[in-house]
């Protein structure tokens, strides 16, 4: 037996936790090929909690996102899109024009998100839910985390970049830095993805 | 008499004997004369016997026996429907003829009831408790029962009751035409001809009858003896649950007024239960020693029925209500009932391969709304308009099941293709509800510094029609953060820059 076949089978081993190869959970892709590769298990996670932080709203963020809201929208049994305390209208025109199914969009506003957030996430109701919080403690963002596991949906949570610095228990955190023809996208937290920059041109 | 036989009679006396007789049933409408097809010359001087009729119509009206109950004065709706309830007791084929009449079908019921005459006294009974004075008449046929009703009856004269059909012309003949309730015109026209009875009328020519006064005339007639089937509607109660309990001390915190109304839901849902209903809204009115009581209206996304669902969103919105007193009383009235939809339950979790959308979307709707309030949640339509902020609205119905969403998707990619905004025009994601003014340096707006033009302008000019008319060139602009605006001038005096929309 050669040595790297002996060395193959001890990585088998389930004690041992390798980095990249560890990212086994299903995901949908982001629809930008730049980032599916960067992005553990080939895209966002079909469930779990995504932290996204930005230096101020309208960097860029959405359109991250439009092309998966567009796809989970579209399917056969589609679930609601929760919109919870944006920070303007979300404006139908350019949803409709990105083929973002407008009869599947939920809009909250409210001055509790993660409260609004938990119920959507934890529903079962929603594909999607997308919450602007202002503050949260880790503690909030493990509840939020725990209620995406219940209602099997994918959240995001868009936060200002100085919450950078606190612990987090989101599944994947990403920090978003506008650049000319799109974004560069920074992996904060992840299970096996990219430590480089990303940049994707939206 | 012959099936054959139906089409000519001779005038005789006894031809009203004939009508009044065995009903011409038709074995074979293709045999028949109907009486349409006969020329009207041609019967001039002959009496039309009433069109035959299948055998399913004679079937449906052969049996009925109808008694009509007419108040001696005009009644207001709630009276009569309280009638009408009551007679529920004796029959579910009840319906309303206002403003003064009650019908209901008592053949099935007079063996129950033990007879014509027990059973009238049980209705004149309830009629005395409400208090009202009525006239009872039997007949085979509901216009038959409701013109014996109305005719006005001398002391000691007996009441119009006629149990079988072939009584019926006779028995109608004597009274006045006026207890038809034809048009007023039309009882003065036969007034001067010298025709003031029912059975006067019974014997005109049929063909010149209707020439003159109308097919409706004609068609009452036809329903009076049963020759034409008068199909009734029947009145369905309306219900809804009302209760009102009194707690043995004043309650003052929430807590303490969901406890005490837990055993009240646990009744509605029970009430809700026996008759296979839901209810689509609940309103809780929470009384105070004085002043006004606390209203707690509850709108359901979907009809509910669990007391368990109900109490849970009743304690949300009872949280976000103040109390301005201690409540003495508590009192629950819900809406009309609807029948219940029940749907089995999913194998697969929603999420899951396969699984889809049942209870949960409406759930979390109601839940949201429970606690935030009806306007804090809603939907997105597009609107076919120029005006970037009339080109959508905000939806309150979002109660949207999973059957329809095929439908839903149908349309909504019909609608998107039709008001889907041109390639050329970019537009931004997120759209400010009221623009903000921007100070302008120079030629170009500032929003947190100076801001560097990407594409524009677009002039937007229209809205005239509705006094809410915008002038605007549209800029995509670029501030010193990279983040793309969607900038607009206002072509009029004073050119101020606005910021309307950021890209996302």
């Amino acid at each position: 037996m050669s040595v790297n076949s002996r060395l193959a089978r001890l990585l088998e081993h389930p004690a041992l936790w390798r980095g990249r190869n560890a990212a086994r959970v299903p995901t949908w892709s982001t629809g930008y090929p730049m980032l599916d590769a960067g992005l553990p298990g080939g895209g966002w996670p079909r469930a779990g909690l995504v932290e996204i932080l930005t230096p101020q709203p309208g960097v860029g963020e959405l359109h991250l996102l439009i092309p998966t809201l567009a796809r989970l929208t579209g399917l056969a049994p589609a679930r609601w899109v929760a919109w919870i305390a944006p920070p303007f209208e979300p404006y139908a025109p350019a949803l409709a024009a990105h083929d973002v199914a407008l009869d599947r969009q939920l809009v909250v506003r409210t001055r509790v998100p993660l409260w609004a957030m938990e119920q959507a996430l934890g529903s079962g109701a929603c594909e999607a839910a997308l919450a602007w919080v202002q503050a949260a403690r880790p503690r909030d963002l493990r509840r939020l985390q725990l209620a995406t596991g219940r209602g099997r949906t994918l959240g995001f949570v868009f936060r200002s970049l100085a919450a950078a610095r606190e612990a987090s228990p989101a599944e994947l955190r990403l920090s978003i830095a506008p650049r000319a023809g799109g974004v560069e996208v920074a992996l904060l937290k992840s299970r096996g993805g990219s430590r480089e920059r990303i940049a994707v041109a939206i | 008499m012959k099936a054959s036989g139906l089409g000519l009679r001779a005038a005789s006396p006894d031809a009203l004997a004939d009508v009044a007789g065995p009903l011409p049933v038709t074995r074979r409408p293709s045999a028949a004369v109907a009486p349409a097809a006969v020329k009207p010359a041609t019967v001039t001087p002959a009496v039309v016997a009433p069109a035959a009729m299948t055998p399913a119509v004679a079937a449906a009206v052969a049996g009925d026996l109808w008694l009509a109950l007419h108040l001696a004065a005009p009644a207001s709706g709630p009276l009569l429907e309280r009638l009408a309830a009551s007679a529920g007791e004796i029959t579910p084929r009840v319906s309303l003829e206002p403003p003064d009449g009650v019908l209901l079908e008592v053949r099935g019921s007079l063996a129950l009831f033990g007879g014509v005459e027990a059973l009238c006294g049980k209705l004149r009974a309830a009629c005395r408790r409400e208090g009202v004075r009525v006239q009872l008449a039997l007949a085979p046929t509901p216009l038959a029962a409701l013109a014996g009703a109305r005719a006005p009856r001398r002391r000691g004269e007996a009441p119009f009751r006629v149990l079988h059909r072939a009584e019926l012309v006779g028995a109608l003949a004597p009274l006045p035409l006026g207890v038809l309730r034809l048009p007023q015109e039309t009882i003065e026209r036969l007034a001067k001809m010298g025709v003031g009875e029912i059975g006067q009328a019974l014997r005109l020519p049929r063909a010149g009858l209707a020439r003159r006064f109308g097919p409706a005339m004609l068609a009452a007639l036809d329903r009076l003896v049963g020759v034409e089937a008068e199909p009734r509607q029947n009145l369905s109660p309306r219900e809804r649950y009302r209760a009102r309990r009194e707690p043995s001390y004043e309650l003052t915190e929430q807590p303490a007024i969901i406890a005490f109304l837990a055993p009240m839901l646990a009744e509605l849902e029970a009430f809700l239960r026996g008759r296979q209903g839901s209810v689509t809204a609940l309103e809780c009115r929470l009384h105070h020693r004085e002043g006004a009581a606390t209203r707690c209206r509850l709108r359901f996304a979907q009809p509910a029925f669990a007391a368990a669902a109900i109490g849970f969103l009743l304690g949300e919105q009872l949280a976000a209500t103040a109390l301005a007193a201690p409540v003495t009383a508590c009192e629950l009235v819900s809406s009309r009932l609807v029948p219940r939809q029940s749907a089995s339950a999913a194998l697969w979790q929603p999420g899951e391969h396969g699984g889809s959308l049942a209870s949960e979307a409406p759930a979390l709707v109601e839940r949201l709304r429970a606690r935030l309030g009806e306007d804090s949640v809603y939907g997105l339509c597009l609107v076919p308009e120029h005006r970037p902020e009339a080109a959508w609205r905000r939806v309150a119905a979002l109660h949207m099941a999973a059957n329809n969403r095929q439908q839903a998707a149908g349309s909504q990619k019909a609608s998107a293709g039709a008001a889907r905004p041109q390639p050329a025009t970019r537009r931004p994601l997120w759209l400010l509800s009221t623009p903000l003014l921007l100070p302008a340096l120079g030629a170009w707006p500032h929003y947190e510094g100076p801001l560097e033009k990407l594409a524009g302008p677009e002039r937007i000019e229209t809205g005239w029609w509705d006094g809410r008319d915008i002038e605007r060139d549209y800029y995509v602009m670029r501030s010193r953060a990279a983040v793309q605006l969607w900038v607009y001038r206002q072509r009029r005096a004073p050119h101020e820059w606005f910021l309307h929309g950021v890209f996302g």
